[in-house]
């Protein structure tokens, strides 16, 4: 048939692309296809719709932080011109957050990939890119005024017992960024919470502060019970308030979210679930209204503090949340209601979504054990049942 | 009301092993998979279900400063209460005998479900742990507890060590495949994960219902 395939070769380069008979081309492609086996070849595994990466991943992550950093330098400046009572210009209040801000992210990631390059030396694998997520959570959710040398212990910290010791990136059990937190939550308690860490300069007694400014978050002002002294829900959804340094303005924090569903980084099933596991156990807290703080309601409950940062940011995380969609929902619910409980029960930390991020993820490999278990269960049921029909 | 509290207290607030560190022998022991660690789990709760209140009538009725009182009224000086130790050890010990054999004799599926578990819990210090807490809070309280808070209360501590050693079981079998470095493997590992889930359980801690 040596004669047949001669003849198609001849007529080829004439109906592709370009060729004096280009419109054939698909009946010429049906004829060759129709005589011989075509010979085109995958060119990449055919089971692999995206080639995404962890360098890809981390990357939209990062990305998807920007508008929260952005937003949280130029409050650092409001915030700092508020206090002592003089105006500036926008871009004076953003340089002003921005020399806050920079050395503090210029700390954590330089020695948090300094860890991981020891590490990575001793123990001989490939640096990867594991930090990159975790070295710009962890200035985001530092109050402004927490020192350098305390954001270095807690990223260290945060490195090795976190993350390291279980065998390095993708291995790890809780979320480093929020062990960082953890860290000096309880070993320096007073660098990060009460009145005067949470704006620039306040803490430091020569700086002269106009008289009424307290410097208080929403969620300090609701612990001691000052609720009528709550910014309204607008103020706090632009996110013009004093807080950590990424988790004030939740419209920033929604681009975020937008940019994690759209590329499918962030579970959605997560922050979703997160979310109505909080505004549920508000509910339950306005049923009984036992105190003023069970009355607040849910859209400023929800918008207070560092929730809705968490539940995008940190509790989305892969590798710390469940792996399974069923898991995922009962993961972020709990989130939710946990957070909401200790925030409102707990007089000892004012805020829960931290340690409730926490101890889920310390729950998350229980809740995936038993999803798996279920969907077993359920299998060989149904493997049972059509073996007894047939 | 104050029951229900009690309940949720002695699981998260107290919780046997975040927070008082209680019976880590057998929670780093036997922890390795999520099935043998549900049998110890289950056997510990069932186990100080009925040590428990029985540590508490003999404490109650025998031991505690004037309890022989309903004997005679001149005992009422008589103190035994020094005596609490051995006379808890001692009875745990009879009784996870005795309820060994029971659950022999009547339960064969239960039994072969605890296997090896129910001896072993002879000797977990959780068990004598609530007996001594029980006996704390005893004298602490005015009118003394009732025997309905007592189970209440072991129950509740049971639960939340069970709760403890089975999220540790499910988070060692994940672990099992990671590059745990070789000098940290098996029991190390375990001890870093113990405090880290303990620095997550401190959330709880405070709570006031």
């Amino acid at each position: 048939m040596k004669f047949l395939r001669n003849t198609l070769d001849k007529i080829k380069p004439h109906v592709q692309k370009g060729g004096k008979f280009q419109k054939f081309r698909s009946t010429f492609d049906a004829f060759e296809t129709f005589l011989y086996v075509p010979d085109h070849v995958t060119k990449s595994g055919s089971h692999i719709r995206d080639g995404i990466d962890l360098k890809r991943a981390m990357s939209v992550v990062v990305i998807a932080l920007m508008p929260a950093l952005l937003f949280g330098m130029w409050n650092v400046g409001y915030q700092h011109f508020l206090a002592i009572g003089q105006t500036a210009g926008f871009c004076e209040l953003f340089w002003y957050g921005f020399l806050q801000v920079l050395p503090i992210i210029i700390v954590s990631y330089v020695v948090g990939l300094g860890v991981e390059f020891i590490f990575a030396q001793i123990r001989g694998h490939e640096v990867n890119e594991g930090f990159l997520v975790s070295g710009m959570l962890i200035p985001m959710i530092m109050p402004v005024d927490t020192p350098l040398w305390m954001v270095a212990v807690a990223t260290i910290f945060a490195v090795i017992i976190g993350k390291e010791v279980f065998g390095g990136t993708g291995m790890n059990i809780f979320n480093p960024a929020l062990l960082a937190r953890a860290f000096i939550f309880f070993a320096y308690p007073s660098k990060i919470s009460g009145d005067f860490v949470w704006v620039s300069g306040l803490s430091d007694s020569t700086t002269k502060v106009v008289d009424g400014f307290s410097g208080a978050t929403p969620m300090g002002l609701a612990g001691q019970g000052q609720f009528d002294k709550i910014p309204d829900f607008w103020t706090m959804f632009i996110g013009n308030i004093p807080g950590s340094i990424g988790e004030t303005s939740k419209i920033a924090i929604l681009i975020g979210a937008a940019i994690l569903i759209i590329s499918g980084i962030g579970s959605f099933r997560i922050m979703l679930s997160t979310i109505l596991g909080g505004s549920a156990m508000i509910y339950i807290f306005n049923l009984f209204a036992a105190n003023p703080y069970m009355e607040i309601s849910p859209l400023v409950q929800l918008s207070m503090g560092g929730f809705l940062f968490g539940a995008v940011f940190m509790a989305t995380d892969p590798v710390s949340a469940s792996q399974t969609s069923t898991g995922k929902i009962i993961y972020g619910f709990l989130i939710g209601m946990i957070a909401m409980l200790i925030r409102v029960l707990n007089p000892a930390y004012p805020e829960g979504m931290m340690l409730a991020i926490l101890m889920m993820n310390m729950f998350a490999p229980l809740i995936d054990y038993y999803v798996v278990e279920a969907n077993i269960k359920r299998r060989l049921k149904r493997a049972k049942l059509s073996s007894i029909k047939s | 009301m104050e029951l229900f509290n009690m309940f949720i207290k002695s699981i998260f607030i107290d919780n046997m092993i975040f927070a008082f560190f209680l019976g880590m022998c057998s929670f780093l022991a036997v922890s390795k998979t999520v099935k043998t660690s549900l049998g110890l789990g289950v056997a510990v709760i069932f186990v100080l279900l009925i040590t428990a209140p029985f540590n508490w009538v003999i404490y109650h009725y025998l031991l505690k400063a004037g309890a022989l009182v309903w004997i005679d009224a001149s005992f009422a000086d008589v103190d035994l209460s020094y005596l609490s130790f051995l006379v808890f050890i001692a009875s745990i010990a009879a009784i996870v005998q005795l309820v060994e054999m029971v659950v022999e004799r009547f339960s064969p599926p239960l039994y072969n479900a605890l296997g090896i578990f129910l001896p072993l819990i002879a000797v977990n210090c959780v068990i004598l742990a609530v007996a001594l807490f029980v006996q704390e809070k005893e004298d602490q309280s005015l009118m003394g507890l009732s025997a309905l808070e007592v189970t209440i209360y072991a129950v509740g501590s049971g639960l939340g060590w069970f709760l403890a050693i089975v999220s540790m079981a499910a988070i060692r079998e994940k672990i099992k495949y990671s590059n745990v470095p070789a000098p940290l493997r098996g029991l190390g590992i375990t001890f870093i994960l113990t405090g880290l889930m303990a620095i997550a359980f401190m959330g709880l801690m405070g709570i006031k219902l």
